[in-house]
């Protein structure tokens, strides 16, 4: 008779930080098993190219993906919006290398729309960025370890971010496509209401918004355009794109009010800007402020399509978020149709 | 430190200047593109709130170190 020693599950797990294969929480050591369900979940070959990172002479492969995704706890059935967000960061308009390295540390901020959302599980509603539900945190965390492991995306090395942010571990929501006052986010970026979808937007901010008395549009898009346009936001330097979540009590303010997604746009654009003196006096613009500084403004929003508006959160208080993006227009928001596999 | 790199790798000398806390990101980078070793200029950190005069001092003070660095690439 011959006796096989399995490796006890916790050695495995602290051989895996001591190889610096993880975030700093426990992960599942993947089996041979675990990762062939996960690629299968996704009708993916174990060395088919999902991507490549161009300025870090980097392609990643399925199995690489498939793996990072057991490490952090994903069910098969999460593998294909796995897959479909790792498209996303390798697309040229997201320009990885930029938003991954940056001293900004930015959350890769993935927003799930579509029938897949709902089939999964995942949270659009009380908590929708907080913890509690297992699609929502290990979705967006198979993402950073793919990063970490498969990207070469380690802090301190080509991750330079000086403070990063929580949503660093993960940062994955749905939308909440039954409230919203229009059409879901998918389907504002040319896809079809019946399709799946993963959004990717780097952020390296989460701001809430409150008000509770507003009950017109206009008082309450006046404080995200007031939040859009803070003294120390990187949007200074031009143009970036924003995120904006909108919440249960406000989505029903913007919802019973008949504005458009093109009229809120538009009143941020006019209304998230400051006075070019007030930006030289925050060294924001180089220069000392001259009289007509006092007077010309400086704009920090410019197309419509650069400012993402996205329903979700819990219908009961007055909270709303903004998410300004990652500091400069290099980089833009990418979504990609999630293949199904049923 | 890229464009130095993919210089050097069609034969124009090229230097990467990268300031003191960013050698590890330096040296990651000319790893991930397979010259590990890759030498590059490092020099003192921050340089963005430098006024005109500061940073000229700081660039007249690294001209030799171009230089020689570039020398030493076209030997």
């Amino acid at each position: 008779m011959s006796v096989t020693a399995e490796p006890d599950p916790a050695s495995l797990i602290e051989a895996y930080f001591e190889r610096g294969w993880t975030d700093g929480l426990p992960v599942v050591p993947p089996t041979e098993k675990s990762v062939a369900e996960m690629l299968a979940s996704a009708g993916l070959r174990r060395d088919e190219i999902l991507g490549e990172i161009r300025g870090r002479n980097t392609v990643v492969v399925a199995e690489k993906v498939a793996i990072n995704a057991v490490l952090a706890g994903c069910r098969p059935e999460y593998m294909p919006v796995v897959a479909a967000a790792i498209r996303s960061l390798c697309h040229p308009d997201f320009a990885y290398h930029g938003p991954a390295s940056s001293t900004g540390g930015s959350a890769m901020v993935l927003i799930v729309n579509g029938p897949i959302a709902r089939r999964l599980g995942l949270n659009s509603g009380n908590n929708a960025f907080g913890q509690g539900w297992r699609p929502n945190a290990t979705i967006g965390r198979a993402v950073r370890l793919t990063m970490m492991n498969a990207m070469q995306t380690r802090p301190g090395f080509l991750d330079r971010a000086v403070l990063g942010n929580p949503g660093k571990y993960s940062f994955c929501f749905a939308e909440n496509e039954d409230d919203h006052p229009w059409e879901p986010l998918h389907v504002a970026r040319g896809l079809r209401p019946d399709q799946s979808a993963v959004t990717l937007y780097a952020s390296n901010s989460l701001y809430q918004v409150y008000n509770q008395l507003a009950a017109e549009p206009e008082p309450l898009l006046r404080c995200f355009a007031d939040a859009l346009s803070n003294l120390g936001l990187p949007n200074v330097k031009g143009f970036n794109q924003v995120l904006l979540v909108i919440a249960g009590e406000h989505a029903e303010v913007v919802r019973q009010s008949g504005w458009s997604r093109r009229q809120v746009q538009a009143f941020l654009i006019e209304h998230a800007r400051r006075r070019v003196a007030d930006l030289k006096r925050a060294a924001r613009l180089p220069g000392e402020p001259t009289p007509a500084d006092e007077t010309t403004w400086r704009y920090f929003l410019e197309k419509p399509d650069d400012i993402l508006i996205v329903c979700a959160g819990g219908r009961a208080g007055s909270w709303s978020a903004c998410l300004p993006g990652w500091g400069n227009k290099w980089t833009n928001a990418v979504t990609t149709a999630i293949g199904e596999f049923p | 430190m890229l464009d130095a790199i993919l210089f050097e790798r069609v034969g124009v000398p090229a230097i990467a200047v990268v300031t003191e806390p960013f050698r590890a990101t330096g040296e990651a980078m000319a790893t991930s593109w397979g010259m590990p070793g890759y030498r590059f200029l490092e020099v003192p950190h921050p340089i963005a709130n430098l006024d005109d005069k500061q940073l000229d001092e700081r660039a007249d003070r690294l001209v030799e170190e171009v230089l020689d660095l570039l020398r030493r690439a076209s030997s």
